[in-house]
């Protein structure tokens, strides 16, 4: 048996798919070109002193974009498995388990794809960080994503269609904008934000860069997030989808 | 089936439950106990919803049963697969749009221990043209010939088939079973359900008959057959009471006029009758179908027409 020949294979075969590669490497990279590159306030270095504001919009769209991807890749798995795909699987010699590993391989190394790309644009542009930085936003950008296979897991279950999928990746920019990911929130939208679940992900990939110190649009700084507060959030948001997906998980088995 | 031998199937009382809406439960599969030796060409066969696929699921371990026992070379259906010892054509077995005909095979054989060469099995399921195309853009007929492709992967022992030429016109029918044909030659003990009484009658020696989750007849095909396929033998007479009880292998009659129909068991004997001891003329035969063969085997006069074959 050769599992990395099952991975290298599904892994072209989601990649050639362009609907899907353009919304996870495509669109963030040209998002921070427009946000975190040619916009004039990009130069202006962040309170913390650790940064430019490219580097703070770099992070904010690479987590936006490592999340399209596992979203997109385990959701599209979830409804694979239930349209069939699975039983063919269950007639090989692979175990269930093989499965799940090798999808979030694949998930994983997609992720990889458009936080490597903005970073070696930010790089090559207007993005400044010190070495360090670079590599631990980058780290803590993948990670971020993590949380958000367990979502796609649950669009995928919950409705077992790929539109269904599509529909929860579209619902990422939503996320996203709420997450202070593309642009500083202040006032209401920054309260109700914080209880989104691509807030605390993104504030964690941020770390490194701001301390927890929160940008607002203007000069004044908004307050800080507490790493605690930050981690919470990120655990709380985890726990309600897995819980979800164990949910789904168990009613389509008693069907069955 | 006259073997000494361990069967390769053996299947005890088995039997699989579902929830049936109304908080009670109904048995798909009821209490059904069947052996398959090696080398044997078995045909299921029975209308829509007689319990077939829950059966072959079970053989192949995607589903597990509510009771009894079932071993599939003398361990669990699952090591069997994991063994690559079945090969399957699975009915509701879905294949990634996406993909091309070749990767599917390709990735399908990456994950057997000893998978047959991709080109070999592409040829020997008649796919090597289509080779390069994507399977969203396959017919059916063509997704179903992908599908015999992967069953036979893992140099299998035993193939098992649910209604593999659904979606098949005619002659790709034809074009399949005459592969299927030279595969079993090659000493493969073949399993496959239909609910075409042509398809067991043409490929199988043992047919074993299926409805409402139970095994109703099981025997030499021929013999299924004989006791399943009633046949009707129409033809225009003017015929009186004493005419008719004189005639052979009459189980029914009615008529239209002079038109009358003859249900039969034995439809070359009524007919050679007709044709040279009466006046009858104008004679056709017509073989009964899948469905009135059932209630001809089960008794059963409430039988729902609707849940028949196609």
């Amino acid at each position: 048996m050769s599992l990395t020949t099952y991975i290298l294979m599904d892994f072209w075969r989601n990649l050639r798919n362009f609907a899907n590669s353009f919304f996870i490497i495509v669109l963030p990279t040209v998002l921070f070109l427009i946000f975190g590159v040619s916009a004039d306030w990009n130069d202006f270095m962040l309170p913390s002193g650790a940064g430019n504001v490219s580097a703070y919009t770099l992070v904010g769209i690479a987590v936006y974009g490592a999340a399209m991807a596992t979203t997109s890749l385990a959701g599209s798995a979830a409804v694979e498995l239930q349209q069939g795909w699975g039983r063919q699987l269950a007639l090989t010699g692979m175990p269930h388990g093989l499965f799940v590993l090798a999808k979030s391989i694949i998930a994983l190394v997609m992720a990889v794809f458009p936080v490597l790309l903005i970073n070696v644009v930010g790089y090559f542009t207007a993005t400044q960080m010190d070495t360090g930085r670079w590599f631990a936003t980058a780290a803590l950008t993948v990670i971020a994503s993590l949380p958000f296979a367990l979502y796609g897991l649950l669009a995928g279950l919950a409705f077992r269609s790929d539109a269904a999928v599509g529909a929860a990746s579209g619902l990422l920019v939503v996320l996203g904008f709420l997450g202070n990911n593309f642009f500083p929130l202040d006032g209401v939208l920054l309260d109700i934000g914080r209880f989104t679940p691509m807030y605390g992900v993104t504030a964690l990939a941020r770390y490194p860069l701001t301390d927890g110190e929160i940008m607002g649009a203007g000069e004044a700084g908004l307050g800080t997030d507490p790493l605690w507060g930050i981690l919470l959030s990120i655990a709380a948001w985890s726990v309600v989808f897995a819980l979800g997906c164990l949910l789904l998980q168990r009613r389509s088995t008693a069907r069955r | 089936m006259s073997t000494a031998q361990e069967p390769i199937i053996g299947i005890r009382h088995l039997r699989r439950s579902y929830p049936d809406g109304a908080g009670g439960t109904f048995d798909a599969v009821d209490g059904v106990s069947l052996d398959f030796a090696a080398g044997e060409v078995t045909a299921v066969l029975g209308p829509n919803g007689a319990g077939k696929t829950t059966l072959m699921d079970m053989i192949l371990g995607l589903n597990t049963p509510s009771g009894g026992d079932i071993r599939v070379f003398g361990g669990s259906p699952r090591q069997a697969v994991r063994d690559g010892r079945i090969g399957a054509l699975l009915q509701t077995g879905g294949l990634l749009p996406d993909l091309t005909v070749k990767e599917t095979v390709q990735i399908i054989a990456a994950l057997h221990e000893q998978a047959l060469p991709v080109d070999e099995v592409l040829q020997t399921a008649g796919i090597s043209e289509i080779a390069g195309r994507a399977v969203g853009k396959c017919s059916g007929g063509q997704q179903q010939r992908l599908k015999f492709a992967l069953a036979l992967l893992p140099r299998p022992d035993l193939i098992i088939l649910d209604e593999p030429t659904a979606g098949m016109d005619p002659s790709a029918r034809h074009e399949f079973w005459s592969r299927m044909r030279t595969q079993a030659a090659a000493g493969s003990t073949v399993l496959f359900a239909t609910h075409y009484l042509e398809e067991a009658e043409q490929f199988a020696r043992r047919t074993v008959l299926m409805h409402q989750g139970r095994v109703i007849a099981d025997g030499p095909t021929a013999e299924v057959q004989r006791r399943a396929g009633a046949a009707h033998v129409a033809v225009t007479w003017s015929a009186s009471e004493a005419d008719l009880a004189a005639l052979p292998h009459l189980l029914s009659h009615s008529s239209h006029g002079e038109r009358i129909t003859f249900r039969t068991d034995d439809a070359d004997r009524l007919a050679r009758h007709l044709l040279t001891a009466t006046p009858a003329a104008h004679l056709t035969v017509r073989p009964a179908s899948l469905e009135e063969a059932f209630v001809l085997l089960t008794g059963d006069q409430e039988t729902d027409p609707k849940e028949g074959a196609r």
